[in-house]
């Protein structure tokens, strides 16, 4: 009989366990109109929607982001979900100081938090305790695309054009593909093209007309991969000279499928949606925990999956 | 007889000196020559391969885009105000010309409707400043950042690219290649340098404009509408930029949201260089001319110098005052 009652408490707790509910929410610097995030925000509703169905639990994520940039208007947002206690909280970490206090907050009432995109980068006792970062590693992009690149050839000489000099991001990139290239023994520096397509075509040329011996190119992003097809292309040199980019656009995309580029990297941003509702269901039932941060990118499209990258960014998933 | 009169009293300096003088105040372009001069022989000597056609097509591809862009600034100079939003005016211009040309809409149609954009917002530009009677300093730094959030919103920051499995004729006409690496785009340059220079100086408009700049009290006077001078100035300002951007599209077919970012003060500076003032009333189009062959030909010439390339802008900065201290000097001394 009281093994009975017993088996009768434990099937409504695992009952009630089933019907549960949880609350994720997922703030960003960026809108829900700019087409990135719309793939992060894509991501996470598929995640919610796939475990609420498999789980029978339901999951509810909201994506929270300002139309235009504003940290203040990003602070503003992530209070007010803190405010909902909801059971778990995913955030870009754009500005450590500005989001330190109400994360740290967060995390003091029990809410438990996931960084994505952009990680806070300072030393492990200083940033914020959030649990782990899932996003992409602009160094180690660097290093693969070189590595990359190394696998099919040696170079003569390797050169980075970086469009906004400065920009932690984009040195992070350049400083891994040069240190691979150099320790190959390839002579790899970078060049500064700025943004304007006709100047940085005129920069390019001049620097081909120094170093005509320039056999591998590594663009960090559409801006300086725009002007580097359109030298390469009215050149004759599309094919020749080995190309890296970075990002997806029409231009990469499409230079990959014509054989102008090698490959570009990408952070496939929708597992920056999707994974963190995952693991803030499985720490919120069953207490798990990724042992490291989940790096999403670099990832890499090239001609291999060219075609297929391009029917999903249709479908929202690039 | 004025000047002979003034120059008279000073100790009569020696007679081809005077001459100088007269033709140095008829001719404020030479100091941005003579910079054009002393860069070219410094590069020349210093960078491997800066002598060949190539490179000289390059620098005139760089120059020509810019100096449509600066040569409507300069006409606007002279009638005494600024465009901040070229740059902008140029990103809009170049986005509605790639948004029709993606939506299939025939290319002559959407270059029109690209330039009449751009024309409608210069018309904006000079009625708010006119009518308002505020700086065009602030007008015009209002509409750059207004039209460049704008694009930024309508695209969400990603280029529109449109690829023709053909060239369009249209677009051989706005930036075709011939003779090599040249570029339609050199054409248009120089031809809008020759109109806009008869224009100025042969037709009773350009002495309205230089009224306009120097001393409007006395223009109006003179009755010259100098509201409906400048109205007309920023029109063929942010015209000429919205062309500059429809070139550059005819040659690249993407456009990102960051166009023309920071154009409007390398347009301002290059007509600076060739003898504009930025309080208006004097300047012409020549020097304009030597200001953005000098700005164009300094970026590549560092790179092939073997120069990082990050000094460049330290560079153009040095090359901007300079000029000007040589330019004011110049003219101090000439009107002695």
């Amino acid at each position: 009989m009281k093994k009975a009652l017993l088996l009768a408490l434990l099937m409504s707790l695992v009952g009630s366990g089933l019907a549960a509910e949880y609350t994720f929410y997922v703030v960003s610097h960026g809108g829900p109109g700019d087409p990135f995030w719309g793939v992060v925000m894509k991501g996470m509703q598929d995640a919610a929607d796939l475990l609420s169905k498999g789980t029978g639990d339901t999951i509810k994520a909201t994506y929270l982001g300002p139309a235009v940039y504003s940290v203040t208007e990003l602070v503003n947002m992530l209070n007010s979900a803190i405010a909902a206690r909801p059971q778990g909280v995913v955030c870009t970490i754009t500005d450590p100081a500005a989001l330190d206090e109400p994360l740290r907050r967060a995390i003091s009432l029990g809410i438990p938090v996931i960084a994505i995109n952009v990680p806070d980068p300072r030393p492990a006792g200083e940033r914020i305790p959030y649990l782990f970062y899932v996003g992409g590693d602009e160094y180690l992009s660097g290093i693969k695309a070189a590595e990359r690149m190394l696998a099919v050839k040696k170079p003569a000489r390797a050169v980075v054009f970086i469009h906004e000099v400065g920009h932690v991001g984009l040195e992070l990139r350049a400083k891994g593909f040069i240190e691979v290239m150099s320790a190959a023994g390839v002579p790899a520096e970078k060049l500064a093209i700025g943004i304007d397509p006709t100047q940085a075509v005129d920069i390019i040329r001049g620097y081909f007309a120094k170093y005509p011996d320039t056999d591998a190119i590594f663009t960090l992003g559409p801006l300086g991969t725009l002007p580097t097809v359109t030298f390469l292309k009215e050149q004759g040199l599309a094919g020749k000279v080995m190309l890296g980019c970075f990002d997806l656009d029409e231009v990469t995309l499409k230079a990959i499928k014509d054989g102008v580029a090698l490959f570009t990297v990408t952070q496939q941003q929708y597992l920056q949606g999707y994974l963190p509702i995952v693991w803030l269901y499985l720490y919120n039932k069953y207490g798990f925990l990724p042992a490291n941060d989940i790096l999403t990118g670099p990832g890499f499209v090239d001609s291999s999956n060219v075609e297929k990258v391009e029917q999903l960014i249709k479908q929202g998933y690039w | 007889m004025a000047e002979r009169k003034v120059a008279g009293r000073v100790k009569s300096p020696p007679r081809f000196l005077h001459e100088i003088a007269i033709w140095l105040r008829q001719h404020p372009e030479f100091g941005a020559f003579a910079g054009l001069l002393i860069v070219f022989a410094g590069f020349s000597l210093t960078a491997t391969r800066f002598l060949t056609g190539d490179s000289l097509a390059s620098i005139l591809t760089v120059a020509a885009e810019l100096g449509i862009v600066s040569a409507g600034i300069t006409f606007l100079m002279i009638s005494g105000e600024f465009d901040l939003s070229v740059g902008s005016v140029l990103g809009v211009a170049a986005m509605i010309f790639a948004l029709t040309a993606k939506a299939r809409w025939p290319l002559f149609l959407g270059w029109i409707l690209a330039l009449l954009a751009s024309a409608g917002i210069g018309f904006l530009n000079g009625l708010i400043t006119v009518r308002a009677g505020i700086p065009s300093f602030i007008t015009t730094l209002g509409t750059m950042m207004f039209w460049r959030g704008i694009l930024l919103a309508v695209t969400g920051g990603f280029p529109v690219s449109y690829f023709p499995t053909i060239t369009p004729t249209m677009f051989l006409i706005l930036n075709g290649r011939f003779a090599g690496q040249f570029r339609a785009s050199s054409l248009w340059f120089l031809g809008i340098i020759l109109l806009l220079n008869i224009i100025l100086v042969r037709t009773r408009y350009g002495n309205a404009v230089y009224a306009t700049g120097g001393n409007r009290d006395a223009a109006r006077v003179l009755g010259v509408a100098t509201d409906k001078v400048k109205i007309i100035n920023f029109v063929i300002s942010a015209v000429l930029a919205g062309l500059a951007g429809c070139i550059q599209f005819a040659r690249f077919l993407s456009v990102d949201p960051m166009r023309g970012l920071g154009l409007e003060l390398e347009a301002i500076a290059a007509a600076v260089i060739g003898g504009t003032l930025l309080t208006g009333g004097a300047g012409n189009l020549v020097g304009t001319l030597f200001g953005v062959l000098l700005v164009g030909m300094v970026r590549s010439g560092l790179v092939q110098a073997g120069a990082p390339a990050y000094w460049y802008q330290a560079f153009v900065g040095i090359i901007v005052v300079v000029a000007v201290v040589v330019n004011t000097n110049l003219r101090r001394w000439a009107l002695k």
